[in-house]
């Protein structure tokens, strides 16, 4: 039993807290949840939960599902909703999965991040990240097909414009800040009932945990709230959709390796070949950073997305983004990813970008001249001749892409790739042969 | 004249070299006209003894000359006092630097004059003397109290300097006294180390008060406290070393100016030896100063295994003493607990493997630190056994190795006559590095090189060797360093497994002895994942009062070693029992293990990774004799193997006992491929080929016994008989497992009759199915019929005609692909030969497939993939089935043959690896697609074979996790050191690209 061990429980004990929810995710990016009772967790502290594993998506087959989960005591936190005495009365912590005979798990998600973040660390460096958390609070989750009610009206950066839930923001982010998650900025989006909340800066493991926190308490808080949030990547047709546009840098050791006074832009070339890296596999990593068959709704024209392979200063068109605000500030130097949806796997999803760049420093790839111009008011032709390669349009295209990546593979891990590319194809099959209401509408009336 | 004769003294007999020396002698007034002087005989007779009388004498010279008139007095101390000359002699013969620095500091040579330093306070004083040298109050050097030095700078590291030389010449002189002048007393080692730690830690509280002075010059300087680490803290240092501290600041808000203070600590010192603070917390990234609760957070979080091991030796030598206190209560305990940790085990062994890992090999005989029962592999044992029973016994908690490994033997941990003779390798190895680092203050390990004869005799007499009569001092050294460093690595490598045999002996033979639960704690920690079992078969093993128990007894520490290595190490011990026990009557048995090291060491690898290995063994003893050299092993001719086989059986008439016969010799082939295949010294071609071989030679000794008896029981020969090979075995693609897929075809010798030919070759054919298909503890050789026309329901044997019939007639397209791989192997070759001509034009058809044929192979194989995989199986592991495993890269090349051999001549092969070849050779395939086909469907082959050599048995599904996996991911060649999930994953990706090419060129 160690130190941090002991905490856990003593606090437990102490704060007289009921249960102990621990958490891992499965490859899909869904939050899985175990409960034990304080008394119980000793034993998970030694032993770890047993559990089936091929109850979970992509974990294991039916003859070899043991698996293990055990808790991690550093991620241990104390939940923040109260019980009607007001006290707390749930805490979390999150699990690493294991084979039985204690190796690790490789179709746990968490492990495939700390595999590449290793990778890295051989290479001499670290990884940090910023997401932007963007997602609709509505007044409820219909699920029958109808377009659902924004809980306000309100635009970009209004204030207090909230019908329905007015301290939504101010209690989410007091909710964060219990669970050791620091908020930098937050905002209301364009659209109506759309949020965007920014996290201050952490190493990409501990981001990617804070994410799954994220999602959770922002959904909690809603309830509590009397509305209802969603991640969904794109919920209206007319609306833009939620991307989490993720800030990042690598460094070494104290040194921000993006950062070069002397270069434009202070773009390091390690920074250069980490842009061209990214760009050069974007394709293939896309059905990773946007999972869904809602996900290439919002890759569209005029949806604030990117749609084309290209990089860009102040080019909110542009798939990869260098900001140029703090000129000089050498540890903020860092490149924002634009591609990623809210709903996308956190684990997965930083784990192929960040090899996607690695692959560029380390294999040296040149960086194409910067897109200058609004690639959303280009003509197709006009956007070939420039040599900006489209995004997939859809899933299946994505699907085909990543298939032939061994880059993706050899990220994943051949058996979340396997898992992912059958379970995904899957999901196109089911969607393409569903008759939606936009083929009902257009074609009922005429044919 | 006589007397002259008698005197007759020369240079030679002193082993004065140098030209010069006679009128060096002369000037120091020792030698006059060609002679010695008389009274300064004893003198001249030291000097003779020193490790190099020519240094000596040289450096003697220069300090007389330095001196000046102080020459007389010192002459006349050496002359009449045999510990001044001694000592003095001693320092000259054996350090240049040391000599440089007496010459230079000519009155130093006054402190030799007195034993002091040989004696037991001396140190302490010593410590106190270097406080002085920066002017610090030397009254408290430990209080709170406030200990600045009058000193700074450069001033202070000049004066510290010249004292640490000062004490360590002191030191150095008491030391080496006895070397010139055997009857002063001898410095122990032990007290030499203890001494260099002490005066280090002198040092380190001299910079200290130094660094006060420099950094808070007034005011109440921040507390901080220093914690000896390693040599230093163990009071074992060498003459030259880094010294490896820690360091402890008192509160948060003094940590900056601790900080500050530890920098210029280490700085002041440096002057003397290099300060080391890597051992800290987060090693070189982590803050040089934490307080004691950021030390406690540390440890108690993020240490691993090796940092607790590291604190085995922490003891405060300097600052604060009452946070140092407190830093030893509250980090002892972890220490004691650290072998309770998640992780222990398999982090001891990764440190094992390091340690090992460590050896130069141009340098291996050389070193005495690094290396095979090395200095530090003894200190690493010591401290290991420290770890385990330091828990429960606190006897063993102390610092020093020798101290250790004695409170070991009185504990019954270690063999008392091992831990004692180990004790004394240990210190004879210090001795060689304390005299080789003294020569010039050089940090060093590496003894001089074989043909540096000045330097190892040199090294010879520093050490104190004494010619024996028959070897000189350097001879004789040679001998003991060989002796003592063979000691050392033999008693190291059965340090841990010896008390074990102890423990479960039932007559005890030691007073002290490892307790049962001792005994236990010791096998979970070096891997045994059932001690209780392992302590079983030891007990077994060594049971009575044999000679065989008594050899067992000596020969288990180091199979025990041996087997901690591998990847199953219980069940490696439990099939050495049952090899034991079936071996007990064979005389040379335990003698080949315990000559043979190798042997022994080979032997425990393949039963730690092997049931197949373990399960032939038993049955095939004779075969042990194969490890005694792998060479041979791996060079044994397939073919010639195959004709010794069958000519054995073929000598027997009686038909069990030519099947017997030809069981066990493939039983002794089959080892022998198993081991060579394990030990890495034949790849798969050659695997596969090999057992294909032995197959083959089996089979067609086992048809010509059966043909002969029938013969015999007709009186008649109505027939020839026909082996063909089909599958694996027609491609020479066997594995360890693998059934024989076969066709018997007959033809009748005279006449019409082909009735009764039939009648006669199926009566052999199955004589030779049920002599080989009878059961047996071997793996099995089933006769695998088939693939004949009419599956199951037609008959057995057929005529060479009525096959013609039959395949013109009605064969299907999987008929035509099974026939691909058709080849004769026993019974009449020139009939398989026509056999083989008959069915070419329905293999290879000329015109190729049509597209309906080709659909129906697509069909069929797509039937299979889905139907013949087992419920719930994974494809992405299933080695035979499953994704890019072998049925689709066969398929694959198949469905080519099929349609192309007919054009392509060079695709008519029953192998699947040349075909590929050719495939590609003939643009069929992209030369990149074939690689990667034949790269998948080597490893397969690889994994299945491994898999059947691990399990004992076919299996087809590479197992995710486990010891199973651990064992194959070992025999595939992986380093221990690597999660065996990589295994899987590297096996998945790799089928995987096979898998996208089949898609493409099968079009499944």
């Amino acid at each position: 039993m160690d130190r941090q061990q002991e905490f856990v429980l003593r606090t437990l004990e102490e704060r007289d807290i009921r249960f102990v929810r621990l958490w891992f995710t499965d490859v899909l990016g869904y939050l899985k949840s175990v409960s034990v009772a304080p008394a119980e967790l000793e034993g998970a502290f030694a032993d770890g939960i047993g559990f089936d594993g091929s109850a979970i998506q992509g974990f294991a087959r039916a003859y070899e599902s043991d698996m293990i989960a055990k808790p991690d005591p550093v991620t241990f936190q104390v939940l923040p909703w109260e019980n009607p005495k007001g006290d707390h009365y749930s805490a979390r912590m999150f699990c690493d999965i294991t084979m039985p005979d204690g190796s690790p798990s490789w179709a746990d998600p968490r492990h495939v991040l700390t595999r590449t973040l290793s990778r890295a660390a051989e290479a001499g460096f670290t990884c940090y990240v910023h997401p932007e958390i963007e997602f609709y609070l509505l007044r409820d989750l219909p699920d029958n097909g109808s377009e659902p009610v924004p809980a306000d009206s309100g635009g970009y950066f209004d204030q207090a414009s909230h019908d329905v839930a007015p301290h939504f923001r101010r209690h989410t982010i007091e909710a964060l800040e219990q669970v050791g998650i620091s908020v930098e900025f937050s905002h209301h989006e364009g659209a109506p009932g759309q949020q965007e909340i920014d996290l201050r800066y952490a190493d990409a493991l501990t981001m990617a945990d804070n994410i799954m926190t994220f999602r959770y308490v922002v959904k909690e808080v809603a309830i509590t709230q009397g509305v209802r949030a969603s991640f969904m990547p794109k919920p209206y047709t007319n609306h833009p959709g939620s991307a989490m546009h993720t800030h990042m840098s690598l460094f070494e050791g104290d040194r921000n390796a993006f950062h070069d006074d002397d270069e434009p832009y202070e773009l390091s070339d390690t920074g250069r070949a980490f842009v061209a890296g990214v760009l050069a596999h974007a394709r293939e990593i896309t059905a990773v950073t946007n999972q869904w068959v809602n996900s290439y709704k919002r890759l569209i024209i005029g949806g604030e997305a990117p749609t084309a392979v290209c990089w860009g200063h102040r080019n909110r068109s542009a798939l990869v983004r260098v900001p140029m605000y703090s000129p000089g500030k050498a540890s903020s130097r860092r490149v924002e990813i634009r591609t990623p949806d809210s709903a996308c796997n956190p684990y997965l999803a930083y784990a192929v970008i960040l090899a996607a760049g690695l692959r560029g420093v380390q294999q040296g790839y040149q960086l194409p001249p910067p897109a200058e111009d609004d690639v959303w008011s280009l003509s197709e032709r006009e956007r070939r001749a420039a040599g900006y390669a489209p995004l997939p349009q859809n899933l299946s295209e994505a699907l085909v892409e990543m298939e032939n990546s061994e880059l993706v593979a050899e990220t994943l891990g051949e058996h979340v790739f396997d898992f992912f590319l059958r379970n995904k194809r899957a999901e196109w099959d089911n969607y393409r042969r569903h008759v939606t209401a936009y083929e009902l509408s257009t074609y009922l009336p005429v044919l | 004249m006589t007397e002259g004769r008698r005197t007759a003294l020369s240079l030679a007999r002193l082993g004065i070299t140098d030209g010069d020396a006679a009128e060096t002698l002369t000037r120091l007034g020792w030698w006059r006209n060609g002679r010695v002087r008389r009274d300064a005989e004893p003198t001249l007779w030291a000097l003779s003894r020193a490790p190099d009388p020519d240094l000596a004498l040289r450096s003697l010279a220069r300090l007389g000359h330095a001196i000046g008139d102080g020459w007389v007095e010192l002459d006349g101390l050496m002359r009449r006092d045999p510990g001044v000359r001694g000592r003095l002699l001693g320092v000259l013969g054996s350090s240049t630097v040391l000599g440089d620095h007496l010459v230079a500091n000519p009155q130093r040579w006054h402190a030799l004059a007195s034993p002091e330093a040989a004696g037991p306070n001396w140190a302490d004083r010593a410590a106190q003397r270097l406080l002085f040298a920066v002017g610090a109050d030397t009254t408290s050097p430990d209080s709170a109290v406030p200990n600045r030095a009058t000193l700074t700078g450069v001033t202070a590291q000049r004066a510290l300097r010249v004292t640490y030389r000062d004490l360590i010449t002191e030191l150095a002189a008491a030391d080496l006294g006895a070397v010139v002048e055997p009857e002063l007393p001898v410095a122990p080692f032990e007290q030499v180390g203890a001494a260099l730690a002490q005066l280090a830690a002198g040092v380190l509280r001299a910079a200290l008060a130094v660094g006060m002075a420099e950094v808070t010059p007034d005011g109440r300087p921040p507390r901080l406290a220093v914690i000896g680490m390693g040599k230093c803290g163990g009071a074992e240092l060498n003459y030259v070393s880094d010294v490896d501290v820690i360091f402890v600041g008192g509160s948060e808000d003094e940590l900056g100016a601790a900080t500050k203070l530890a920098s210029a600590m280490m700085r002041v010192a440096s002057v003397c030896f290099e300060v080391d603070a890597a051992l800290r917390p987060e090693g070189k990234a982590g803050a040089l100063v934490r307080t004691l609760q950021g030390h406690l957070a540390y440890y108690r979080r993020w240490a691993k295994t090796w940092e607790f091991q590291a604190l085995l030796k922490a003891r405060p030598v300097a600052g604060d003493a009452e946070i140092g206190a407190e830093y030893m209560e509250a980090v002892g305990p972890m220490v004691w607990t650290a072998a309770d940790r998640e992780n222990f085990v398999s982090e001891v062994q990764a440190m094992r493997r390091r340690v090992a890992a460590y050896v130069p090999a141009e340098l291996v005989d050389r070193e005495l630190k690094l290396g095979h029962g090395g200095l530090r592999d003894v200190e690493f044992a010591v401290q290991l056994m420290q770890l385990v029973h330091g828990r429960t016994d606190e006897s063993l908690r102390v610092a020093p190795t020798v101290s250790a490994l004695a409170a070991l033997g009185e504990g019954g941990y270690v063999g008392r006559d091992d831990a004692a003779n180990l004790a004394a390798s240990y210190r004879f190895l210090r001795l060689l590095e304390h005299r080789l680092q003294l020569q010039k203050l050089r940090r060093t390990h590496l003894l001089p090189a074989d043909d540096d004869t000045a330097a190892w005799r040199w090294l010879a007499r520093a050490a104190g060797m004494r010619p024996d009569g028959r070897h000189d001092a350097l001879e004789v050294l040679r001998i003991e360093h060989t002796r003592q460093s063979h000691r050392a690595r033999r008693l190291h490598q059965k340090l841990f497994y010896r008390p074990l045999l102890e423990a479960v002996a039932r007559v005890p033979t030691e007073v002290y002895r490892l307790t049962e639960s001792a005994a236990k704690a010791r096998l979970a920690a070096l891997g045994y994942a059932s001690p209780q079992g392992a302590l079983g078969h030891l007990r077994a093993l060594t049971d009575g009062v044999s000679r065989r128990a008594a050899i067992q007894s000596a020969l288990l520490p180091v199979l025990l070693e041996f087997l901690a290595d591998t990847p199953d190490p219980d069940r490696g011990l439990a099939a050495y029992r049952r090899v034991s026990e079936a071996l007990d009557e064979t005389p040379w048995y335990l003698r080949l293990l315990r000559d043979e090291g190798a042997v022994a060491q080979r032997l425990m690898a393949l039963l730690g990774t092997s049931r197949m290995v373990a399960d032939l063994l038993v049955r095939a003893p004779e075969a042990l004799q194969l490890l005694t050299d792998p060479e041979e092993m791996a060079g044994r001719d397939p073919a010639e193997v195959a004709m010794s086989l069958h000519s054995t059986a073929c000598r027997y008439h009686d038909l069990g006992a030519a099947v017997t016969a030809a069981r066990a010799l493939r039983r002794y082939e089959l080892f022998r491929i198993a081991c060579a295949d394990l030990l890495g010294l034949l790849d798969v071609d050659a695997v596969c080929l090999a057992l294909s071989s032995v197959w083959t030679a089996v089979l067609s000794a086992a048809l010509d016994v059966a043909l002969r008896a029938e013969i015999d029981r007709r009186q008649a020969e109505p027939a020839r008989i026909a082996v063909i090979a089909m599958g694996r075995l027609g491609g020479a693609e066997l594995g360890y497992n693998s059934d024989a897929d076969v066709l018997f075809v007959c033809e009748a010798v005279a006449g019409p009759d082909e009735t009764a030919a039939v009648r006669f070759a199926s009566s052999v054919a199955e004589s030779v199915r049920n002599l080989l298909g009878s059961p047996t503890q071997d793996p099995p050789l089933v006769v695998d019929t088939g693939l004949r026309p009419e599956g199951r329901s037609g008959p057995l044997v057929r005529t060479l005609s009525s096959y013609q019939a039959y395949y013109t007639q009605w064969a299907q397209p999987w008929e035509a692909q099974a026939l691909l791989r058709a080849n004769p192997v026993a019974g009449d070759m020139e009939l398989g030969k026509r056999f083989i001509s008959m069915i070419d034009p329905v293999r290879y058809p000329a015109g190729g497939l049509s597209a309906r044929q080709a659909t129906e192979i697509r069909r069929i194989k797509a039937r299979v993939d889905s139907e013949r995989l087992p419920r719930g199986a994974d494809p992405t592991t299933h080695t035979k089935l499953g994704r890019g495993g072998l049925a689709d890269v066969e398929w694959t090349i198949q469905l080519l043959q099929l349609q192309h051999a007919h054009e392509v001549p060079a695709l008519r092969t029953p192998s699947t690896t040349i075909a590929l070849r050719a495939a590609a050779d003939a643009g069929l395939l992209a030369a990149a697609d074939a690689e990667v086909l034949l790269a998948a469907w080597k490893l397969v082959t690889r994994t299945r074979n491994v898999l059947s050599l691990v399990r004992g048995k076919q299996v087809d599904q590479l197992p995710t996790s486990g010891r199973e996996l651990t064992a194959v991911a070992r025999a595939l060649g992986h380093s221990a050191d690597n999660d065996p999930g990589q295994v899987v994953d590297a096996y998945r990706r790799i089928t995987r690209r096979a898998r996208a090419i089949v898609e493409r060129s099968f079009g499944a």
